[in-house]
């Protein structure tokens, strides 16, 4: 275990730090740091000794409750000597744990000193080091561990003296990672879209067809999710090995055969050239053959050739069926779309198109084309299968297959295109030689094809093995490809006679796959080396190697590797001052030619926007810390929505919510503040004011024009004709005066117009200044912007809604991202809200606080009443003695947030949604998409009241009305700011912090503060930290 | 040439040894210690079976009332008659069970469900990352464990070789499946077909193995643990890779033989020809002890299907027959139904040739599950509120269902039973506690019925 992730009791009450403020109670423990100004070390006292005095405390302290007479939680101490095995280091953890984070003795009852707390601990991880069955340290690293470590003494500046680092360490790499180096590998190209234009983003998972399995993916809670704490497991190894096979082939068979990527691997290229060539020379011949065999053989055998050619022996059909009486009314016969599909799918359409376009067979009789096409598909070879069911469908549908063909534009006669001379040449030979009396065309072309391999191989062993010089080439060429750097002397010798050995046993080109698969499996690939160079300091830190350096702090703001400027700075002894970093972040920071997809499974199932311009990972830390991707996750019922497409509108929410996030990053000023409290928001806009402006207005014209005539009783002449001018003026879907026989499945043009008519009236009516501005009516696809539905978690009636098109603007009853409808439902159950949770999640993302799990006795479940509101249940079933202990730093946080519901939406009543509380059934879609499908309930009024404790601010803390209230407290709290930056610190390092800290995080605050608000400060604060920038080597 | 796709999956077939190695498949032995083998094989068809094709003919009016109006009914077989389509398992009503009224919704419903039915999330459209966790096949062979784990064997859109299939071993995952009789014996069969495939994964390994060795040398504490750890993962891939070369001989004695005609893909096979050669590598694959599941899409939407009685010169649709499209003069719901009838021939077979392997105090049927059922529920456009399973099973069946039609109550009422009901029932019975399999239903929800947990009236 590294030393620098240990951990010893606080010795200490808790002191708060602000005079006169009264501070929420945490429990918190300390971090040990092997720095110059750490405490004095443990007296080495004799372990029995230890021992003794363990068992003491833990007699006098624990074995009243948990010994022979009582045995709470199902715990008992006192036997702890007669257990063994798994069952003895179960206890030792469990007893571990509540001593070292002070959950035991519970409250109330005697407590232990701190120095015997601290003996305890101690006797207690030795006992588990024996065995090496303690769990404690490691969880202790893990992210929602980070706020035990006590928040006051991180920002006192009694420990900015402590030299900051971090060990020596391998990361393993993120899912965003594996993604980008396979797309780097693959050479994948992904497109987004980025105010209205097309361009090439980084980002994604979509690798080809490969369907790589990610072995890295990270888990789905919010907060801090990318830790330096995993090892490369089996599990990772075998789906890798799975990975690293399907990318070698794909590489060998596919890319390097591209010619529209000269480029890539050309080394490799090199090598395989001759197979290549060879394929492509057998492919080319092959392809033609299989179009022209018949006219070649024609050419080249004259009269003859029918005489070398089977007997035709004529395909028998089953006779055609006619539907009995009794058969069901509902059977039909295929219409001809599906039939031409069909044949088309079982390969006979060519044929067939060829034959009827053929003038010769103009005069032809429908069975006389099928005999003809039978008679194709016979000598060439063709499955009798295949034919059968061709001929079926060419007897039922022969006469309207010809008409199709004749109507259909694109049909062309297609004429013999030879290849060159020499290649017709080596075709005619081959011919010549392998043909025999009785061959089908198809057997011919795999005699020709089988002759020509054989060639081929053994034209491939004249050649001879490439050389040494080569292969070394190609060894270098894969290992910059897949390992960014060249292989060592030593190394790159051992690989090569590998590769001899693959090439010898399997070929070149499986030997160039199989060292493919050897780097892709390599413990380099997977992790990242961040370690220290050079002489080490008076502290024992050194330097982050410059290469370590540019990949840290590449991989800190984005996924990819490090690009040019920052590996030349590396190489060049540009990157080994604080100075050099501090250029380097700044730069990166402030890039904007470089687009990103900011939600790879968002990508998945919404081609809309998606893209950034700004680091990744800058959006990304808050898109983690506020967990609020996870909306998508949350499955929600369309009837309670109250509408249908409820995906597309949780779609658009999502990257709404980005891009609001993203704006208050781009601006960078009070960041956290307005992320927190801000009252202006995007619903509804792709960010471009002018086109949403135009569409509304566009809307509101069509409004305007017709309001005062008599549409619901107009004629089609009425479009054609008299208003037809106007008409030509606006985009109305479907609505087009010069092609009045326009439909779609909702109707005809008429139909269509004034079903939009209606709709557009809706929005109208009420007096609206400006209208949403989607689609007319509800059809498929959509010709503005999708996810309309996105209104209904804004409380905006889709028929009265009050749409602004200069976006971000004003919501009323929001304010902040923890009143955004994204992070709501995202800390939300499928049908009720959450108020644990979203307390839970404020207390230890903005409080530093932290909480307990739920004991395992425990049974977390909120009573059924279906005459409460939630919040009066949860009452009844947490506010005990025993649960209220913890339910007291969450409850009264997240009951703020009852003004609104389970999908974000505000309200003053809670609906008792239990089918003996309805009142009124909602109606159904049917079409129409302005309708609300919602179920009316009886209701009760909510109580929206809470109480803030724990800002360390007395002119913060006490009763807060609501969410807008206490969102707009928090915004105003110091420790809320610390708490963020605190986060932010785990983020970018990858750990948790420890007091050797503290001096990194203070000037992160410093940064920014001074800077009036500016995350990149913070940022470019920890990236240039000694926490950063310094490593120590790692200790047995 | 059509090199990418087809020839690009035939070459990355894993050879049989790496092929055991999902990361999914670590064995939870524990189950399989306990209660011996078992075995699980998932029939998927496509198009929905209705709830009229599920009804048993003979019906009492009662019965066929409570049937029609979705009320809760349970009958036993033996005093029925089956349905035309299965009564070539007439012989196995003891064993069969014949499960209506599960619902499907939290799976994808309509023409398609790709990984969903068997996850029971939404998949969005075959999407990666919608893929939310481990199907219940690679569920029940984690408890299962074999040399590869789990097998799928695949129809699916016509295609050959070595394809994208529906199952997922983790989340986000797709597996892949073998998409021809062939395909499917050359790769299962490796390491006894061509040897020289897996021994050059192991030279590959080997290599490897001790490149990263050497990188253990001047590092300490959690930074070597780690390094051993991956050398150590090196190793155990490298393990099991021999056990199943070593494998070999009785790997033998199991090989199926396949007719020419299915060779390079069987593209002159006709559909019956297929599924017979299918389901003799499927029975090959478990009694040689190589796998202990196989998930089997015998059809989806795209599948071609010549051959079939009535049918035999139509090259017919299963999309266009699902909208009651005929082809040849023959009624859709004729086709269908012998669609069907050629699904449960295979049914059939699997159970009469398992029944013929001694296997403990009886045969390896007593062990096996077949579970048939449509991937979209009840129609061939699906709703998911109705979502058979013909279930065929073994003596030592961990679940109290033989023998019987049993029709829980309709969906959103008190009692429904759905889809993640009858995967955690699966997953319960056969070792694995887990609370509650696959997302919730949102009417249950609504309603606030109680839906999570296993059907315990079904656990023996």
């Amino acid at each position: 275990m590294m030393k620098t992730h240990k951990f010893t009791v606080f010795v200490g009450a808790y002191v708060a730090l602000t005079v006169g403020s009264i501070c929420f109670s945490q429990k918190t423990i300390e971090a040990e740091s092997s720095s110059a100004k750490a405490r004095p070390s443990e007296p080495d006292i004799d372990p029995m000794v230890v021992k003794d005095r363990a068992l003491k405390v833990l007699n006098t302290y624990c074995v009243s409750c948990h010994g022979p007479d009582k045995q709470r939680g199902d715990v008992r101490t006192d036997t702890l000597a007669e257990l063994t095995g798994d069952a003895r280091s179960g206890l030792l953890n469990r007893m571990h744990e509540a001593v070292r984070l002070k959950e035991m003795p519970p409250k109330g009852a005697k407590q232990p000193t701190d120095a015997e707390r601290k003996l305890l601990d101690r006797w207690l991880g030795r006992e588990l080091a024996k065995t090496g069955g303690g769990k404690l340290e490691e969880k202790l690293r893990k992210p929602e561990f980070g706020n035990y470590i006590d928040h006051e003494k991180l920002f006192s500046g009694e420990y900015v003296d402590l030299p900051g680092f971090t060990s020596d360490r391998r990361w393993l790499i993120s899912e965003f990672i594996f993604d980008a180096k396979m797309q780097r590998i693959l050479d994948v190209r992904t497109t987004g879209e980025w105010h209205g234009k097309r361009v090439s983003v980084f980002g994604g998972h979509q690798l080809r067809d490969l369907s790589l399995a990610n072995p890295f993916l990270l888990p789905e809670t919010s907060g801090v999710r990318y830790y330096a704490i995993e090892d490369l497991t089996g599990g990772h190894l075998s789906t890798m090995l799975s990975n690293a096979q399907k990318t070698s082939v794909y590489i060998t068979e596919t890319l390097v055969k591209d010619n529209r990527k000269k480029n890539y691997l050309p080394v490799v290229r090199q090598i395989l050239s001759i197979e290549d060539q060879h394929e492509t020379t057998l492919i080319s011949r092959k392809q033609f053959l299989e179009k022209y065999i018949a006219r070649v053989c024609e050419n080249l055998y004259g009269d003859k050739n029918t005489e070398l050619l089977p007997k035709f022996v004529p395909t028998k059909l089953k006779e055609k069926k006619k539907f009995s009486a009794d058969d069901t009314k509902k059977d039909k016969p295929l219409p001809i779309a599906v039939a031409q599909n069909q044949l088309t799918k079982s390969g006979g359409w060519d044929v067939f198109q060829q034959a009827v376009l053929d003038p010769a067979n103009a005069d032809k009789t429908d069975q006389e084309i099928a005999d003809l096409c039978e008679r194709v598909w016979f000598y060439h070879g063709d499955f009798e299968l295949d034919i059968q069911g061709r001929l079926a469908l060419l007897r039922d549908y022969g006469s309207e297959f010809r008409n199709r063909v004749a109507n259909e534009k694109k049909a062309k006669r297609e004429i013999d295109k030879p290849l060159d001379v020499v290649e017709m040449q080596a075709i005619h030979a081959a011919i010549r030689k392998h043909r025999q009396h009785g061959d089908r065309y198809k057997e011919i072309i795999e005699k020709c094809v089988t002759g020509w391999e054989q060639q081929f191989r053994q034209d491939q062993i004249n050649a001879g093995p490439p050389s040494e010089e080569l292969y070394g080439k190609m060894i270098n060429e894969l290992f910059l490809h897949i390992l960014e750097r060249s292989p060592g002397n030593e190394e790159a010798s051992q690989y090569l006679s590998v590769v001899r050995g693959y090439a010898d046993k399997l070929g070149r080109r499986k030997a160039v796959q199989k060292l493919i698969q050897t780097l892709l499996l390599t413990s380099e690939f997977a992790y990242r080396g961040e370690f220290g160079v050079g002489e080490p300091d008076e502290h024992g830190r050194r330097m982050m190697a410059p290469r370590d350096a540019a990949y840290a702090i590449a991989y800190a703001l984005t996924d990819q590797s490090p690009d040019e400027q920052l590996l030349e700075a590396a190489r060049t002894g540009r990157l080994i001052t604080r100075e050099d970093y501090r250029r380097e972040v700044t730069r990166i920071l402030r890039q904007r030619d470089v687009y990103y997809r900011v939600d790879k499974n968002l990508a998945d199932r919404w081609r809309e926007g998606n893209t950034t311009n700004m680091p990744i990972r800058e959006l990304r830390f808050f898109r983690e810390f506020f967990g609020y991707p996870k909306a998508l996750k949350i499955f929600k019922d369309e009837k309670r929505f109250g509408g249908d497409r409820l995906d597309n509108a949780t779609n658009r929410l999502l990257e709404e919510a980005d891009r609001m996030v993203a704006h208050i990053l781009e601006a960078d000023r009070d960041v956290f503040e307005k992320l927190l409290s801000t009252e202006e928001f995007i619903v509804y806009h792709d960010g471009d004011n002018e086109r949403m402006r135009a569409r509304s207005d566009e809307i509101k014209r069509i409004y305007e024009y017709f309001k005062d005539k008599d549409w619901q009783n107009f004629k089609m002449e009425d479009l054609t004709k008299k208003h037809a001018d106007f008409l030509r003026t606006v985009t109305m879907r479907t609505i087009d005066p010069d092609k009045p026989n326009g439909r779609t499945r909702q109707g005809n043009m008429l139909q269509l117009f004034k079903k939009s008519m209606q709709s557009i009236t809706n929005r109208m009516d009420d007096g609206q200044k400006h209208p949403a501005p989607f689609d007319l009516y509800r059809g498929y696809g959509n010709d503005f912007l999708p996810g309309y539905n996105v209104g209904k978690f804004w409380n905006h009636d889709l028929d009265n809604w009050h749409y602004e098109p200069v976006q971000p603007a004003k919501v009323l009853n929001r304010k902040g991202m923890l009143t955004h409808p994204a992070w709501l439902i995202a800390h939300a159950f499928n049908t009720e809200t959450d108020p644990v949770h979203r307390g839970k999640w404020v207390r230890e993302k903005l409080l530093a606080g932290t909480i307990p799990d739920v004991p395992i006795t425990v049974d977390a479940v909120i009573p059924e009443d279906h005459n409460r509101t939630l919040r009066a249940r949860l009452a009844s079933a947490t506010e005990n003695d025993y649960c209220w202990k913890c339910h007291k730093q969450m409850n009264p946080l997240g009951n703020a947030f009852e003004m609104y519901d389970d999908f974000g939406r505000f309200r003053l009543v809670e609906s008792l949604e239990y089918p003996e509380q309805l009142l009124k059934k909602g109606p159904e879609q049917n079409g129409d998409h302005l309708v609300d499908t919602r179920d009316a309930f009886k209701t009760l009024p909510v109580d929206s009241t809470g109480h803030l404790e724990g800002t360390c601010d007395v002119s913060l803390d006490g009763k807060v009305t609501n969410a807008l209230d206490l969102v707009d407290r928090l915004a105003k709290s110091r420790r809320v700011r610390q708490s963020i930056i605190r986060h932010a610190f785990r983020y970018f390092m990858g750990r948790n912090e420890q007091l050797s800290d503290s001096k990194t995080l203070i000037e992160a605050e410093r940064a920014y503060v001074d800077s009036g608000g500016s995350f990149d400060a913070v940022i470019v604060s920890l990236l240039t930290s000694d926490s950063f920038i310094y490593r120590k080597a790692i200790e047995e | 040439m059509d090199t990418s796709r087809r020839q690009f999956l035939r070459a990355t077939a894993l050879g049989a040894g790496a092929l055991a190695l999902s990361p999914s498949l670590d064995p939870l032995a524990a189950a399989s210690r306990e209660m011996g083998p078992r075995r699980f094989i998932f029939i998927r068809k496509s198009s929905g079976i209705r709830p009229l094709e599920t009804a048993l003919v003979d019906f009492s009016d009662r019965e066929k009332k409570l049937d029609q109006d979705k009320q809760p009914l349970e009958v036993a077989l033996d005093k029925h008659e089956l349905p035309v389509w299965l009564r070539g398992l007439d012989q196995y009503k003891a064993q069969m069970t014949i499960l209506q009224g599960l619902s499907a919704k939290m799976s994808e419903n309509v023409h398609w469900s790709f990984s969903s039915v068997m996850g029971c999330f939404k998949s969005q459209r075959n999407t990666l990352s919608a893929i939310k966790r481990t199907t219940i096949d690679f569920e029940l062979a984690k408890l299962f464990p074999s040399p590869f784990g789990h097998v799928e064997l695949s129809f699916a859109g016509g295609r050959t070789g070595i394809v994208d299939g529906y199952s997922a071993p983790a989340p986000q995952t797709r597996n892949y499946c073998y998409a021809d009789p062939e395909t499917a014996r050359n790769e299962l069969f490796k390491s006894v077909l061509n040897p020289d495939a897996v021994t050059s994964d192991n030279d590959m390994l080997s290599f490897l193995q001790s490149r990263e060795g050497m990188e253990l040398t001047g590092i300490k504490g959690h930074e070597k643990k780690r390094q051993e750890l991956h050398v150590g993962s090196i190793e155990a891939i490298r393990e099991r890779n021999r056990k199943l070369v070593s494998l070999s001989d009785s790997l033998k004695k199991h090989v199926p033989k396949l007719s020419p005609v299915h060779s390079d893909g069987g593209p002159n096979a006709s559909t019956p020809e297929k599924q017979a050669a299918m389901t003799d590598v499927l029975i090959a694959a478990l009694v040689s002890g190589l796998t202990n599941v196989v998930t089997y899409t015998i059809d989806d939407l795209g599948t071609p299907i010549t051959g079939l009685p009535g049918n035999e010169t139509d090259r017919v649709g299963i999309h266009p027959l699902g909208h009651d499209e005929a082809f040849g003069g023959v009624p859709a719901w004729k086709t269908r139904e012998q669609i069907r009838i050629s699904h449960v021939k295979q049914i059939k077979t699997i159970v009469e040739r398992l029944e013929k392997v001694p296997e403990g105090k009886g045969t390896m049927f007593d062990n096996t599950m077949v579970m048939y059922f449509p991937e979209n529920g009840e129609t061939h456009h699906g709703v998911g509120t109705e979502s058979p399973f013909i279930i065929m099973a073994g003596r030592n069946c961990k679940l109290d269902i033989a023998g019987r039609y049993i029709r829980l109550p309709f969906h959103g009422t008190e009692g429904h039973k759905t889809l993640g009901n009858w995967y955690t029932t699966l997953l319960n019975a056969h070792g694995n506690p887990i609370e509650h399999y696959g997302d919730l239903d949102v009417t249950m929800q609504r309603n606030k019925l109680d839906q999570t947990g296993a059907i315990k009236r079904f656990i023996a």
